[in-house]
């Protein structure tokens, strides 16, 4: 998959409140151009997990439709599995899906399994493979007591699971997954999300996926690309990313009783204190020499150290909010 | 394409099924409409002396049984079903299927027609009984009739759909489709059959696509016009079917183009 320069305005109506403003409108609409996505250039190679990060409104959910064939983009260019998308020729859309939590393309009126034959037939699955498919998909997401029930009847979280087993069912090699488990309670979660690395370990498919869990990314992509306001701020391994946007690590001390007192502002910015437990923010390259010169001072007042970079959404929400780098001594 | 179609008529069936109250409901739709206009005319044909112009009470019960039946068969509700599939984003996944959305309709269509005919044609014949409908039918209207109500259906179906694109650039198409319905209403051969209407009207509703949907098949079928005559009504039906064939291809094309530009 390679994107370059991608870009996509949206034109909107806009009017003030009121009837006048409304009145106004009628006759001659204000328009403004929004860039949803602003320029965004990535590649993604074969079999690759891929957490695509950004706040509400950052342009994930345009971007996702851009490379799914769903949306024309303003300008650049994008290749996936050699197709050009928004031309959405029949070999590419047979190749790939796209995965939306809140969005529903199952028949309600009947069961899963009868939506699935139909799109056998519209993918032309040959019968052998749909059948080692769907008995594969069943057993990944234990689908067996759900598969004869017609959809409306299913809960939401049934309802996604039979949803993603029908967006696999003709075993796409790219998978774009928009919020796959949003409004699902923790272990549905959960279960989405090793069903995803299983599927990606098992097939080879490439997958992009937004979520707003960090704990879906942290579970499933080793490499994530950040934006926000339509640019591209980030692209590299997840583990990197706190280095990179949060020039900080947390030192947490816990202190034998009597020590709890002990002021340790000399070692970094204390940001919590609870009980013997103190959490300290500290610049990244002062960090193992601070954490040194504690465990000297201290000597056996102190209990457990640790070294660690901040947790990831607290590395994202100072991204996204624009924090300033933290003022560590 | 077969085995998709036999796999879509099949889910289509097992989701009409669950609706069957709707499903007569609809049917009974086709039918009450051209009953109203059926008694209006017999009292109006009684009051005459028992004839309007070329019709007696007997013929007009024939042209409208023909048209219940013609209209069951090539009635089409896409424009209003669609302005919901786009409004509620459920287009977008079809989209992004290897098959066009439009496959989806032809075979709702298709099940619909087919599940309601039975009982229509039950109440139909109790119509048949009670009015002594005659009908002029010989096997060569029949021949005529086959091609023209097919034909009558898909100018039904594609033009609605046409309409119904409409909904790529304003989202709602209600306004438009109940001007097209007036327009069907008043020149397809519903209030009056196509030959009693008043001189310009009849050349407006000729020249209009209304009537090749609904009167123009229910005159063959009743044996109302010549066969030479038939014959030219059909060609005016290939000639609309063509032309909103291609009208179809060229709003669908710009229409999708329209959506995904501004937000699928």
């Amino acid at each position: 998959m390679e994107v370059r320069d991608l870009r996509k305005t949206f034109r909107v109506t806009e009017r003030d409140e009121g009837l006048a403003a409304t009145l106004r409108s009628f006759v001659r609409r204000r328009r403004r151009d929004i860039n949803a996505v602003a320029g965004i250039t990535f590649g993604i190679q074969p079999g690759e997990v891929v957490g695509f990060l950004g706040p509400n409104g950052a342009g994930k959910t345009t971007t996702l439709k851009m490379l799914s064939g769903l949306l024309y983009p303003t300008g650049g260019e994008a290749r996936v599995l050699g197709f050009v998308p928004w031309r959405r020729e029949s070999a590419f859309l047979r190749s790939m899906t796209l995965l939306m939590g809140n969005r529903s393309q199952l028949v309600w009126d009947i069961p899963a399994a009868d939506s699935f034959r139909v799109l056998q037939e519209i993918y032309r699955v040959p019968d052998g493979q749909f059948r080692k498919t769907v008995a594969e998909l069943t057993d990944l997401l234990e689908l067996q007591e759900l598969m004869h029930k017609p959809v409306r009847n299913l809960s939401l979280g049934e309802r996604m699971k039979v949803e993603f087993a029908a967006g696999l069912l003709h075993s796409p090699g790219v998978a774009f997954l928009d919020e796959p488990t949003i409004g699902l309670d923790i272990s549905m979660q959960s279960r989405i999300r090793r069903f995803v690395a299983e599927y990606n370990r098992r097939t080879g498919a490439t997958i992009l996926l937004t979520s707003h869990y960090m704990d879906d990314v942290v579970a499933l992509c080793r490499r994530v690309i950040v934006i926000h306001r339509g640019q591209l701020l980030y692209d590299g391994p997840l583990a990197d990313l706190a280095e990179r946007m949060a020039p900080y690590k947390v030192i947490t001390a816990t202190l034998h009783d009597g020590a709890a007192s002990a002021d340790l502002a000399a070692y970094g910015n204390v940001v919590a204190r609870d009980e013997g437990r103190v959490t300290l923010r500290v610049d990244r390259h002062a960090a193992p020499e601070n954490a040194a010169r504690l465990v000297n001072d201290l000597g056996d007042r102190l209990a457990d150290i640790s070294v660690e970079d901040p947790p990831i959404e607290e590395v994202i929400d100072r991204v996204f909010t624009g924090a300033e780098p933290a003022a560590a001594p | 394409m077969i085995r998709t179609y036999r796999a879509l008529l099949v889910a289509t069936v097992q989701a009409a099924a669950q609706y069957r109250v709707q499903s007569v409901l609809w049917m009974l739709f086709s039918v009450i409409r051209p009953v109203i206009f059926l008694a209006a005319w017999v009292a109006v044909a009684n009051a005459q002396g028992g004839r309007v112009g070329g019709y007696d009470v007997r013929d007009f019960a024939g042209y409208y049984v023909a048209l219940s039946l013609v209209s069951q068969l090539t009635m089409a509700w896409d424009a209003y079903e669609f302005e919901f599939e786009v409004r509620m984003g459920r287009l977008a996944p079809k989209l992004l299927r290897p098959l066009h959305p439009i496959h989806y309709a032809v075979a709702w269509n298709i099940v619909w027609k087919l599940t309601t005919i039975i009982p229509l044609l039950v109440v139909l014949a109790l119509v048949t009984v009670s009015f002594d409908v005659r009908f002029r039918t010989t096997p060569a209207h029949v021949a005529l009739f086959v091609p023209s109500v097919l034909i009558g259906a898909a100018l039904a179906f594609v033009s609605g759909w046409v309409l119904a694109s409409v909904a790529f650039w304003t989202t709602r198409v209600h306004a438009v489709s109940s001007l097209w319905d007036r327009g069907a209403f008043i020149f397809a051969g519903q209030i009056a059959p196509l030959a009693l209407l008043p001189g310009p009207l009849q050349v407006i509703a000729l020249a209009l696509p209304f009537g090749y949907m609904l009167g123009v098949p229910a005159e063959i079928l009743r044996g109302g016009v010549d066969v030479p005559t038939g014959l030219t009504l059909i060609g005016g039906q290939i000639l609309w079917l063509s032309f909103f064939l291609i009208a179809f291809q060229r709003v669908w094309r710009a229409g999708v183009r329209q959506f995904s530009a501004v937000g699928a």
